[in-house]
């Protein structure tokens, strides 16, 4: 259904209807903007690079074959050019803490989770996020948020998907782990 | 693994996703206006061919079967020539006398010599077409220097 409209859209801007562009634009403005956030940290940095990738997109529209969704195309020519600009920065992205938990004590957590308010859960989930390594904040967020495959992650990232299904474990046990000092740290301070 | 990965993606649903500054859509897009204004277009981008390949088909197809049509009736009539097209040009050929090509043209072309002009007309009309299609479809990707708007 989305590919479909996508893809009326793109026809209308390669036949030359520029504003069709801005259908587009408006559909995936957010995740463009979240996926340059997450890599890049500062919002004037996403908002730059985020415009800079519609404008991109724009120029190479005639590039694009649909062999993959437009959003997997969009996204890897957000994350491609972002981590140009990390290396031109130089910044490496931050290691992974090995402190990980079961999957019983991921059960517990869940049901933990779900008796936190629903504000809270938000906060917390949030918080836990930002503290994984910029590309697995990435990662979970394409795959869980977006429902992006593995084989689509593949294409955006340039990551094998065995690497992908390995850092996405990792990472949601991580967050897990975050997520389970945090809601103690909660129950502690009401107690 | 299933289940936890399904629990998760229930709570990843629920984090907020970030949004640019409310103009953002309108700073991209009079971006790309001023970036449309000066790309070139190619002139010939919506060209069309003028006869579909489902009609060369057709076309083809109708030609192939009337020249079997023409050869089969000529051997059982026994004619090889006529009032038509190719015997015009096949007298022609004997008025200026050359001899030993026209006995061979006339044994070559007799078959076709049944076919009216009109269908000769069509076939050559039909194949200028496609000459100037091929040409245009060829060139359809060559930038302008129109300018859009």
């Amino acid at each position: 259904m989305n590919k479909t409209e996508d893809l009326y859209y793109i026809e209308a801007v390669r036949k030359g209807n520029v504003q069709a562009f801005s259908w587009l634009v408006e559909k995936y403005q957010k995740m463009v903007y979240t996926l340059a956030l997450k890599l890049l940290k500062r919002p004037e940095d996403a908002e730059e690079m985020a415009q800079d990738t519609f404008i991109k997109a724009y120029q190479k529209l005639d590039t694009y074959e649909g062999k993959s969704k437009f959003s997997t195309w969009l996204y890897s020519i957000t994350y491609n050019a972002c981590i140009s600009e990390l290396r031109k920065r130089r910044i490496e992205f931050k290691s992974l803490d090995d402190r990980q938990i079961s999957d019983q004590d991921e059960m517990k957590m869940h049901d933990y989770y779900r008796e936190t308010k629903k504000e809270d859960q938000e906060k917390y989930l949030n918080m836990a996020l930002e503290k994984l390594p910029e590309d697995d904040q990435v990662l979970v967020t394409l795959y869980y948020y977006e429902n992006q495959s593995m084989d689509e992650i593949s294409m955006i990232t340039g990551l094998t998907v065995s690497n992908i299904k390995v850092k996405i474990h990792r990472a949601r046990k991580k967050m897990y782990g975050l997520l389970h000092e945090m809601l103690h740290e909660e129950i502690y301070s009401l107690l | 693994m299933k289940k936890l990965d399904k629990q998760f993606e229930q709570m990843m649903k629920g984090i907020r996703i970030d949004s640019p500054s409310p103009d953002f859509a309108l700073k991209v897009m009079s971006r790309i206006q001023a970036e449309a204004a000066v790309q070139k277009r190619p002139i010939l981008a919506d060209y069309q061919p003028v006869i579909s390949k489902r009609t060369w088909i057709i076309l083809i197809a109708a030609f192939v079967l009337l020249l079997i049509y023409i050869t089969v009736s000529a051997k059982e009539t026994g004619t090889v020539s006529g009032p038509g097209f190719w015997s015009t040009i096949s007298d022609s050929l004997n008025q200026i006398k050359i001899n030993e090509v026209s006995s061979f043209w006339q044994k070559g072309m007799g078959v076709f010599s049944s076919i009216p002009p009109i269908a000769f007309l069509i076939l050559t009309a039909s194949l200028a077409l496609w000459m100037l299609d091929s040409f245009l479809v060829r060139f359809r990707h060559r930038t302008s220097e129109i300018h859009i708007s």
